[in-house]
């Protein structure tokens, strides 16, 4: 399988994310706030949860001090529906609390309405 | 299947009731307090927990919207069918949980018992691989007798449930309840529950909390040794659930120690502490820390017995082990022993497949 359609641009609204395939592969496409896609594989790395089960959402970050929440990125972190793992979408799907790990990722583009995940 | 693969006995499976699922087996005038006075059990926790959907594993809502863990078909699909469990022990939500309620007793009691009628009714003889959880309210100890004795007898019941809380389960005053125990061939399960003894009151974080959990497993195992429970009761077991296991080789080294100095203050344990955990304290794996293969081998070595852990799954919580990805690779056999044959072993009343029963 070299290039496949994994659904339309208009399937997702900026924040979202959902599951697809990319030959057997069940691929996460998700959408950043800022309107642009991704695709992972859509497998937690720690226990293999189903990530498109968990959420999109922001981020508590480094800029908080201890007694004093930073809260945002909106729409750019996967949490993961079990442990709830936190992965940075716009940062290759390198995990938050231990970026040496990573969601394994893949190539994606966007022709007219459809979105395009290839090797 | 090939000889290698392992048949799961999953030693911590949550089911979890709602009040309005208990009503038609409650009597007056406790029904009526949770109907018409909304009444639920005093809750202390400050915070969430603080994951994608609090408590549970958000892909474990029932489809038509009731909470994770409410409806059978929906974990058979998802969790016994899923994974092929060869059988599963209930261990419920904890709520209510009769015997951490600092009042009010008599609700206890009944509520216990509606509890058991409820899971009997929906659970045990629905799937014939679930097992049950006697509920009791252990500080009506007549009352949690009576309880005992009333359903302890029903093939599916293997334990009978204490929460790890404010209550120090070996006093000499609980010891009835062990003994109505070992009469049905019951073993005692326990899980944490509140109030958090540990600290003496909350930490400010849900993490620090849930980072020593082990400590007040390690607590009560320590209460239960020392007030000569096992050797009093001596075909009872413990089931310690939920605590994760790698804190057991500290706990044992440290109670050899310091029964080989202070003996003096409990003559009645006729056997080391160790040799007791050994022999009669089993111990769920989850929440697995992520260890190595050789990490692993080494604390099972270092507890100097490998009949002691039992998988378990946590189902349908955050923290659930996955059971083909918690634990390290390992020996065949010690698998065997830490997925299936260990629980069957602990458990009198679970059918043992080794022995043909």
């Amino acid at each position: 399988m070299r290039e496949q359609v994994v659904c339309k641009t208009t399937d997702l609204e900026p924040g979202e994310m959902l599951a697809s395939y990319f030959g057997k592969q069940n691929v996460l496409i998700c959408r950043t706030s800022d309107g642009e896609f991704y695709a992972f594989r859509n497998q937690c790395t720690h226990q293999g949860a189903p990530l498109d089960k968990g959420m999109v959402c922001g981020a508590t970050t480094e800029e908080s001090t201890p007694g004093d929440y930073h809260y945002c990125r909106k729409g750019e972190i996967i949490r993961c529906p079990w442990h709830g793992r936190e992965f940075d979408i716009k940062n290759e799907g390198r995990m938050l609390a231990n970026p040496d790990k990573k969601l394994p990722g893949f190539k994606l583009r966007i022709e007219d309405d459809e979105v395009i995940v290839y090797k | 299947m090939s000889k290698n693969q392992v048949r799961l006995v999953d030693t911590d499976i949550h089911e979890r009731v709602q009040y309005q699922d208990i009503l038609k087996y409650l009597d007056e005038p406790f029904k009526h307090y949770i109907e018409n006075c909304h009444w639920i059990q005093e809750k202390h926790m400050p915070y969430t927990q603080p994951t994608v959907a609090g408590v549970d594993r958000a892909d474990a809502v029932v489809p038509d919207g009731r909470p994770p863990a409410t409806d059978l078909a929906f974990m058979q699909e998802q969790l016994l069918d899923d994974l092929d469990h060869e059988y599963g022990i209930l261990t419920s939500a904890l709520d209510p949980s009769p015997s951490s309620m600092h009042g009010w007793y008599e609700m206890a009691t009944a509520l216990a018992s509606a509890y058991n009628d409820w899971q009997i009714d929906n659970w045990l003889e629905k799937d014939e691989r679930l097992y049950g959880s006697v509920h009791i309210n252990a500080n009506d100890r007549e009352g949690a007798v009576k309880e005992i004795e009333r359903v302890g007898s029903h093939p599916k019941m293997v334990q009978v449930l204490l929460p790890i809380d404010d209550n120090m389960w070996g006093d000499p005053y609980y010891h009835p309840i062990y003994e109505a125990c070992e009469k049905h061939n019951l073993m005692i399960g326990m899980h944490h529950n509140e109030p958090p003894v540990y600290y003496g009151k909350w930490p400010r974080y849900f993490i620090e909390w849930h980072t020593l959990i082990p400590t007040a497993h390690m607590k009560i195992i320590t209460n239960m040794v020392f007030n000569g429970v096992f050797d009093k009761f001596p075909n009872l077991g413990l089931m310690m659930i939920e605590g994760g296991f790698t804190w057991v080789p500290h706990l044992m080294w440290k109670m050899d120690q310091q029964y080989r100095d202070l003996r003096h203050e409990v003559p009645w344990l006729k056997r080391k502490p160790s040799q007791i955990f050994k022999e009669q304290i089993r111990v769920t794996t989850q929440p697995a820390e992520e260890l190595t293969r050789q990490e692993f081998e080494s604390v099972v070595e270092q507890m100097g017995s490998d009949d002691i852990l039992c998988f378990s799954t946590d189902y349908p919580h955050w923290d659930y082990d996955s059971p083909t990805r918690a634990l390290p690779n390992m020996d065949p056999e010690l698998k065997r022993k830490i997925f299936a044959d260990n629980a069957k072993s602990f458990y009198p009343k679970l059918p043992n497949s080794k022995e043909g029963n």
